[in-house]
């Protein structure tokens, strides 16, 4: 559900700080984005306050704050792009591995970008709005589908390539970069479609996964990883564990044999429906077509 | 006739392994957030009425013939109270909002497609969303106990003596016992998606369960009683852990017995048995005679 504080890993990027006077571009880009916010409430305040009758102001408040909220959001993304922009002018970024030191150009820049990037971030995650992530996501270059979910894991911002139907489980880490000792390490990862991650996994950069992928929990990659199409890993670092037929069409009896009694719980529901008084009909209906299927495959 | 006795016991070796292959001993995730216009059809009617119950009484506030000075006194009072007002109101609309999901369609157990198409999956996405931002609001708010409050108001059996702020869990098909403590970043999924297949299945926790930080128990686990789950381990599909034992790793494995079990009673059973006359005797140690009445005993005390 609500993801906790010590697994809310909230924004989307590194937290070093190559320079201290990047702080002032941070506090400039928050200072910007409630400049516009202020304006709103003033275009509000002055077409529905009035005196004598204050409903229409208190009716409409709620609704207002929350597209308040939405465009804060907004425009914290675009200032940052703005910013992105013109930064990449003077330094392109580029996959490799760089100095972790303040006199290599690649490590400063990328420390600036994470800073910038950090403030819409933060914003976007800080509720649980999915679209807002996945548009924050979009915007500031992972190249991601809004058919992902995202939002209950870590998840870089740039060098990332997503397919469709990714699902990255809770407490799980994407990363494109990484510190290693005095490197800093930036390869791209890309995640192809239908890979189930599952939770607390930690991919490392460079790895690249192919389709209908899925990632048991607390296994890890290496960097540089290739994990091949159609199979089930598990371990750290990831290894083959078995075939994935899951994304076939298998007949429901096989798989309940691993989850236990399904047709007991069903009667279970049923039973429940009856003596509740209502029919059910929809269930018949659904038992009646899994027959003919059946049959059908027979 | 050979050829067909091997034949067919091919045939059984073959569908062996397929069983082997479609078994579920893994554990994946349950984060599906796909972005549809239905979320946020849901999240607007809850945010507006809360809203409006908080603006009425802001009004009342703002009107009130109170000198100002004493106003401006009790503001951070009023502040925290329209915080839970808020909360508590959006509680309630959702609550609202989930029985008359719950209404046209029933949530149940089982095994069901991830298409589009299919309404248990479907139902199963706008459940989780209603609850999500209740949960989210009430766990982002500096008093960590009350979000027992609003897993007990979606109908989850649970006690203030159980403690699990600081895990991801579900909030549907779980049951807790009493004092049950779950670790920091723990994930505790009813649900999970595998495949195209999205399987929910009921959780449940026995008294004093302990589950470690940052592991991850899959649907269908039970978790008996006085059990101990490791930190960093995880439990597989319809995992039954007994009563008494720690486990650790991944998937859990049973470590040793729970020993401090006994210990976390002040109760240990001593038993010595008198060779030449043949008589066990039992004694009780480790505990303080005023504090006797308040412990729950388990193996016959009450007769002695």
């Amino acid at each position: 559900m609500s993801v906790p504080n010590s697994m809310r890993v909230g924004p989307f990027c590194a937290s070093v700080l190559a320079k201290k006077k990047y702080m002032i571009l941070y506090v400039f880009l928050i200072w910007v984005t409630f400049l516009p916010a202020i304006l709103e409430i003033w275009w509000y305040w002055q077409m529905l306050w009035h005196e004598d009758r204050p409903l229409h102001f208190y009716v409409f408040l709620p609704l207002f704050l929350l597209v308040i909220y939405v465009s804060i959001v907004f425009l914290a993304i675009i200032f940052t792009k703005i910013l992105l922009v013109i930064i990449s002018v003077f330094h392109k970024p580029r996959e490799g591995v760089f100095l972790r030191d303040t006199s290599d150009k690649d490590y400063r820049y990328w420390s600036l970008r994470n800073t910038l990037k950090k403030w819409p971030t933060w914003l976007a995650h800080k509720f649980p709005f999915p679209f807002l992530d996945n548009v924050c996501f979009r915007i500031l270059g992972t190249k991601t589908k809004f058919s992902n979910s995202l939002f209950e894991g870590w998840v870089d911002t740039e060098f990332m390539e997503f397919g469709k139907n990714v699902v990255v489980g809770q407490g799980a880490i994407v990363q494109s970069s990484v510190i290693i000792g005095n490197f800093l390490i930036i390869r791209k990862t890309i995640i192809e479609e239908n890979v189930r991650i599952g939770a607390h996994v930690i991919i490392m950069p460079g790895t690249h996964i192919g389709k209908n992928c899925i990632l048991n929990t607390w296994s890890s990659t290496m960097v540089g990883q290739e994990l091949e199409e159609g199979w089930i890993y598990n371990g750290g670092p990831a290894k083959k564990f078995k075939k994935n037929r899951f994304f076939e069409d298998i007949p429901i009896e096989k798989l309940s044999k691993s989850i236990g009694d399904i047709d007991g719980l069903l009667k279970k529901y049923d039973e429940q429906r009856e003596a509740r008084g209502t029919t059910k009909k929809r269930l018949l209906h659904r038992k009646d077509k899994e027959e003919h299927t059946t049959e059908e495959k027979e | 006739m050979n050829e067909k006795i091997e034949d067919e016991q091919k045939d059984i070796e073959k569908e062996e392994e397929d069983d082997n292959e479609f078994v579920i001993d893994f554990t994946t995730s349950s984060a599906i957030h796909r972005v549809s216009l239905k979320f946020l059809i849901v999240y607007i009617p809850i945010f507006w009425f809360s809203g409006l119950a908080v603006a009425t009484f802001w009004y009342g506030y703002t009107i009130s013939p109170v000198p100002w000075i004493i106003k401006l006194l009790f503001l951070p009072l009023i502040l925290l109270g329209f915080s839970f007002l808020f909360i508590f109101s959006c509680f309630f609309f959702s609550k609202l909002l989930l029985i008359f999901i719950n209404l046209i369609h029933e949530p149940k157990e089982g095994i069901f497609r991830t298409d589009k198409g299919d309404t248990d999956f479907e139902f199963w996405k706008i459940r989780t969303e209603i609850k999500k931002i209740t949960l989210w609001l009430i766990r982002n708010w500096p008093l960590p106990w009350i979000d027992v409050i609003a897993f007990r108001w979606f109908s989850i059996k649970m006690d203030f003596t159980s403690h699990l702020n600081d895990a991801w869990c579900d909030a549907e098909f779980i049951s807790f016992g009493k004092h049950v403590t779950i670790g920091q970043g723990a994930v505790v999924m009813s649900s999970m998606v595998v495949g195209n297949y999205l399987i929910i299945k009921k959780i449940r926790f026995d008294d004093y369960a302990l589950i470690g930080g940052q592991s991850t128990i899959a649907p269908g686990t039970h978790i008996g009683e006085d059990t101990v789950i490791g930190a960093v381990s995880t439990t597989t599909l319809n995992q039954d852990l007994e009563e008494g034992w720690i486990y650790s790793g991944i998937p859990a494995r049973k470590l040793k017995p729970n020993k401090y079990a006994e210990m976390r009673r002040d109760i240990i059973h001593k038993v010595d048995v008198d060779e030449e006359e043949k008589i066990e005797t039992e004694h009780e140690v480790n505990i303080d005679d005023d504090k006797k009445h308040l412990i729950k005993r388990k193996r016959g005390g009450d007769n002695k």
